[in-house]
């Protein structure tokens, strides 16, 4: 906690339209900190990073990047953004995409050679370096996209969804190399839908609806949690379609339920703590009984929804 | 170093860093380099060969009431050198309108009865010329043809002699850099000047909206790199090509339409350079504002092609016109690169009396530039 704040946020508001993206959002992220922004599709997130990138001007609130405006020139040159869409040229090759921005950020040539050269051998792009980005593969796109938001060595970093659309291998590569700059004290903002991604940051924020809903360390968040997770199993532990197409609406109906999601061969549902007797005693009629497991973030999440739902 | 000279300096690597990406981009599609260089001699072709004010072979119908020997001299006066096409002979003047009706004819000549014996006891002799006036301009110079024809047959049916019946003054005119006043040596200038701005303007205007619609301007946007910078690197490759545009349509024109280069060339070099980058400034400024490439190419269009053709004195001479149009006018880069095109191509003028036209070529280049990165909003949204 004593590490200066790389990104300060305060009632940082932002509308389009009637639609309240992003509506009264605080956080801060300090240097050598990786915080993960979670949330479902619409739920502010990229609009944030476009307000922290100087790309959108707040409707309210405020935010600091390095203790500036995060519209100040000056900022640019310390800021790396890798926005979630396609965003390099497809038409012009990993090298050249890393020339150009390379050139953009006015970095010596020396020094240029250097940095591509370490960026390249970490991103294992080096074998690809004409190939043109539009024929790339997910994974190695987002891994220039990366490289290339890199280049600068920015001391902050806003990454917008890396690991959509990416093979499980790819993504894991990219958190080592996120861990690796994080580590050299780079203040590293993650969006993601994805709650397994979440619980790898340093602390996490819930965004819903343009508001975070809740925040803190994931393994604080999981302790904190007020409520109980079982999977329901059938008489041989799984349960097949039918079962679980049978089983989904009455969870769902249940008071007991704060959420009940679909989890491969079976369901999974949150529960109110100390209500989990009452629910087996349902089911038992049904054929199916509560298995005991260990809270997942993606719990947390759905639970949290199913409140803010409700509220 | 100074902080200026560092400014500069960056200035100068992030313009050419976008200059060399944009010429990639180019080079890799091929589409964007056949509409710049293509494109403009297909058009200077067509329009060249297909635009003619005039006219030969008009379709002319004859009604002969008298059939004399005087009277087919006169229509064989009508159709013997070109001008007009004898399409056919009617037997009733109530036939003519008909026959321009079914486009079949346009001008229609009637012989009275009594048109040599007129003649023969010294009399004038009215023949009747019918015109199809649908086509006002067509109309206008067939009437005139008609007239002069049928005024040069009166003399030789009546003889030199009759000098009572010679005007007075008899103008000798003498039509000075255009002798036989062919329409290509009077087109091809303002076509030259009406492609080029058409295609300067698309050129840039898909140029910025395009980076938009790729996405490629969040990364920008989020790098150092100026609005300035990035309306210059823009600009310079594009200006690159538009030379080469310039060099190909003026070639076509000397080739093929035998236009000719009797003036300044540095003057024509200056002039074509400052031209093509007030067009595509303008194709810029239109690129900013539109954000896609759809509406910047529809935008463009209109805002090239309708000014440079109506108020470049292209086709109608600025000088008739009325003051707000004269006003417009003004402001059309169009206008004072065709005047300088006609002068160095035709008059074989230099400097001395085209340095004038320069000036609003630069100014209104500038204006572009200028108007283009104060509207360029490095935003989102």
């Amino acid at each position: 906690m004593n590490a200066p704040a790389a990104i300060e946020v305060r009632g940082l508001a932002r509308a389009f339209g009637e639609v309240r993206a992003v509506d009264g959002v605080d956080f801060a992220i300090r240097e050598g900190e990786l915080y993960g922004l979670v949330g479902a599709d619409g739920a502010g997130k990229t609009t944030t990073v476009r307000l922290l990138a100087g790309l959108l001007d707040p409707d309210g609130g405020e935010a600091r990047v390095l203790g500036l405006d995060p519209r100040d020139p000056r900022v640019r040159e310390q800021v790396g953004l890798m926005p979630q869409q396609y965003s390099l040229y497809g038409d012009l090759s990993v090298g050249e995409n890393l020339h150009f921005f390379g050139r953009l950020f006015c970095i010596p040539r020396a020094e240029y050679r250097r940095r591509v050269d370490r960026l390249l051998a970490i991103t294992r792009l080096g074998p690809f370096l004409d190939r043109r980005a539009s024929a790339l593969s997910g994974g190695m796109y987002k891994k220039l996209a990366l490289a290339a938001a890199l280049l600068h060595e920015p001391r902050v970093l806003l990454l917008d969804e890396p690991t959509n659309g990416v093979d499980p291998v790819s993504r894991r590569e990219l958190w080592e190399l996120l861990y690796e700059f994080v580590g050299e004290g780079m203040a590293v903002l993650v969006c993601t839908p994805y709650m397994d991604e979440a619980e790898r940051c340093h602390r996490v924020g819930m965004m819903n609806a343009g508001r975070i809903l809740d925040e803190g360390a994931p393994a604080e968040l999981v302790a904190r949690f007020p409520h109980e997770t079982f999977t329901v199993e059938g008489g041989a532990g799984e349960l097949d379609a039918a079962a679980r197409a049978r089983l989904h609406p009455v969870l769902e109906a249940a008071p007991e339920v704060v959420a009940a999601s679909p989890a491969g061969p079976t369901l999974r549902v949150v529960v109110r703590r100390g209500a989990a007797g009452a629910l087996a005693g349902r089911l038992a009629p049904l054929g199916a009984r509560l298995a005991p497991t260990r809270p997942e973030f993606e719990d947390l999440y759905l639970a949290r929804m199913a409140a803010g739902g409700a509220a | 170093m100074s902080a200026a000279l560092v400014r500069l300096q960056r200035l100068l690597i992030r313009v050419g860093a976008l200059a060399e990406k944009e010429t990639w981009h180019l080079v890799r599609d091929p589409r964007a380099l056949i509409m710049g260089l293509g494109v403009p001699v297909v058009l200077l072709l067509l329009f060249g060969f297909g635009v003619r004010f005039d006219i030969a072979d008009i379709p002319l119908v004859v009604v002969d009431y008298e059939q004399s020997a005087r009277s087919r001299d006169l229509v064989r006066a009508f159709s013997a050198n070109g001008e007009f096409d004898l399409v056919g002979e009617l037997a009733d003047a109530e036939a003519v309108e008909p026959a321009f009706r079914r486009g079949r004819a346009a001008i229609g000549l009637v012989i009275p009865p009594d048109f040599s014996d007129r003649l023969a006891r010294g009399e004038p002799s009215p023949v009747q010329l019918l015109v199809d006036g649908a086509d006002a301009t067509s109309a206008r110079q067939a009437m005139g043809k008609a007239e002069v024809m049928a005024q040069a047959a009166a003399l030789r049916f009546v003889g030199a002699g009759d000098l009572a019946q010679a005007p007075p003054v008899d103008p000798h005119s003498w039509i000075r850099f255009n002798p036989t006043s062919a329409s290509a040596l009077y087109l091809v200038p303002g076509l030259t000047g009406l492609i080029l701005a058409m295609m300067g303007v698309m050129l840039t205007a898909l140029a910025v909206a395009r980076e938009w619609e790729w996405g490629s301007m969040e990364q920008l946007f989020a790098t150092p790199v100026g609005r300035l910078e990035i309306v210059l690197g823009k600009l310079l490759p594009y200006l690159v090509l538009a030379v080469l545009q310039v060099l190909l349509v003026l070639a076509v024109g000397a080739w093929v339409f035998e236009v000719p280069v009797r003036g300044s060339l540095p003057l024509l070099a200056l002039s074509s350079l400052l031209f093509m980058a007030s067009m595509l400034g303008q194709g810029l400024l239109i690129s900013v504002v539109a954000r896609n490439q759809m509406l910047a190419s529809q935008v463009a269009t209109v805002s090239s092609m309708l000014p440079t053709m109506l108020l470049s004195g292209f086709l109608f001479p600025i000088e008739n016109m009325p003051w707000p149009l004269r006003a417009a006018a003004a402001v059309v880069p169009g206008r004072y690169y065709i005047t300088t095109l006609r002068g160095v191509l035709l008059r074989g003028n230099g400097f001395a009396e085209l340095w004038d036209q320069q000036v609003p070529l630069l100014a209104f280049t500038l204006a572009m530039v200028l108007l283009s990165t104060a509207r360029f909003k490095r935003r989102l949204a």
